[in-house]
């Protein structure tokens, strides 16, 4: 079992009911220390001093916001960890935001109202996922993209990926409708193998698919 | 495909440097993640908190209607985006923390206005009537204290706002259609 008893989180959140619930949370989850800010900017000087292990942090904020302070907490020379897993709580979910987030460096994203389990599952992405770290000319902070999954077996989403799966099926058309016409020359029914080849296995047919 | 072929063989334009930080906070946690029994402590604690939002909520309906009163005097000075963030943003607020605080209801009508206000392009005098009829809706939901779903009523809330959008946004495509067929700017 997780022990967070030597884990330090800081919470930087202005809305104090807010505030103490993520507090409770975490002190149940076990979290040895809780530091608290009531914005970005007294967060990023908490942060300095006391270099916490997790920053969770609220986006809307004033005079500094949680963006802002994601930023600096990666590009800024007093920054004492760039690479501090930073979670940004909001009650944006639209892709636009989740991509504002992403581009200022935020590690997750954690849509409110939310439930205990989530901010756990985010915090087990955190250690069980860590991101790696990117520097490019104009952005510093955890890699935007999210890996390859050789094994993914949900649902297909991008354009791209949709010109495969089309393409796959194609090509298995093709391929079956060529062991029809081996079947046809060589006096065979639908029911007789050839060979030990199954025409519904890709690979026994020769057509292995190639999504690159 | 060759080994030599990446980037089609030609140059990489901008670069980028990849780290991999240590992960200091795995070797503190150690493996096992949290059990079942301390998530349903957690989210029991979650649920029974008597923070009293509706301050709160009133301190963003407030906002909210700074907001559309710039709106409905519009400063020649003030873009759409800094226009419709100032009605937005307390709207996000109240979605966010609805329901962290026993108002789902809250929740589920602000999420519908912002998906409202992330699509219009400039609050005109429709919008803002419909802006109008949420804040009404959220501020009654407040100060009649509905706590939860709402039920029935909550539903019926619901769908009349909704309608109201839909009805917004095909009134908005029939006139982009009438002004493009007498090629009248919209």
């Amino acid at each position: 079992m997780y022990s967070f008893d030597r884990v330090r989180v800081l919470v930087i959140e202005d809305n104090q009911p807010m505030l103490e619930i993520c507090r409770t949370l975490l002190l149940t989850f076990g979290v040895g220390e809780v530091l608290t800010a009531k914005n970005g900017e007294e967060g990023f000087k908490i942060a300095c001093k006391e270099n916490p292990d997790i920053i969770i942090a609220d986006w809307m904020m004033e005079p500094t916001d949680g963006i802002k302070m994601t930023r600096r907490i990666r590009n800024d020379s007093l920054s004492p960890n760039h690479y501090v897993p930073i979670i940004l709580m909001t009650g944006f979910s639209e892709k636009k935001r989740v991509v504002q987030a992403r581009d200022a460096g935020v590690t997750e994203f954690l849509v409110k109202p939310f439930t205990a389990r989530d901010l756990y599952k985010r915090i087990a992405q955190i250690i069980e996922r860590p991101r790696q770290f990117v520097r490019s000319e104009d952005f510093f902070g955890p890699d935007r993209r999210r890996k390859a999954d050789p094994v993914f077996a949900g649902p297909l989403k991008r354009d791209s990926d949709m010109a495969a799966k089309s393409a796959q099926t194609t090509r298995m058309k093709e391929a079956s409708l060529e062991l029809d016409k081996l079947r046809r020359e060589s006096g065979l029914s639908k029911t007789d193998k050839i060979g030990n080849l199954d025409a519904n296995k890709p690979s026994d047919i020769g057509f292995e698919i190639d999504f690159k | 495909m060759t080994e030599t072929d990446d980037h089609y063989n030609m140059q990489p334009r901008r670069k980028a440097e990849f780290y991999n930080p240590p992960n200091h906070l795995k070797l503190k946690v150690g493996i096992g993640g949290l059990t079942e029994n301390i998530l349903n402590k957690a989210q029991a604690l979650l649920e029974s908190n008597t923070v009293d939002f509706t301050p709160l909520a009133e301190m963003y309906l407030d906002a909210m209607m700074k907001g559309i009163e710039q709106a409905r005097t519009p400063d020649v000075d003030l873009d759409k985006e800094t226009m419709i963030g100032a009605i937005l943003f307390p709207g996000m607020q109240l979605k966010a923390n609805g329901g962290m605080f026993h108002y789902q209801l809250v929740t589920q009508i602000a999420d519908r206005f912002i998906q409202f206000l992330e699509v219009i392009e400039t609050v005109d005098h429709d919008a803002l009537e419909i802006i109008i009829a949420f804040h009404t809706t959220l501020r009654a939901i407040i100060l009649g204290r509905i706590k939860g779903d709402g039920g029935k009523r909550g539903e019926e809330l619901m769908t009349a706002l909704v309608d109201a959008c839909h009805r917004y946004f095909e009134h908005k495509t029939s006139s982009v259609a009438d002004n493009s067929k007498y090629n009248i700017p919209s």
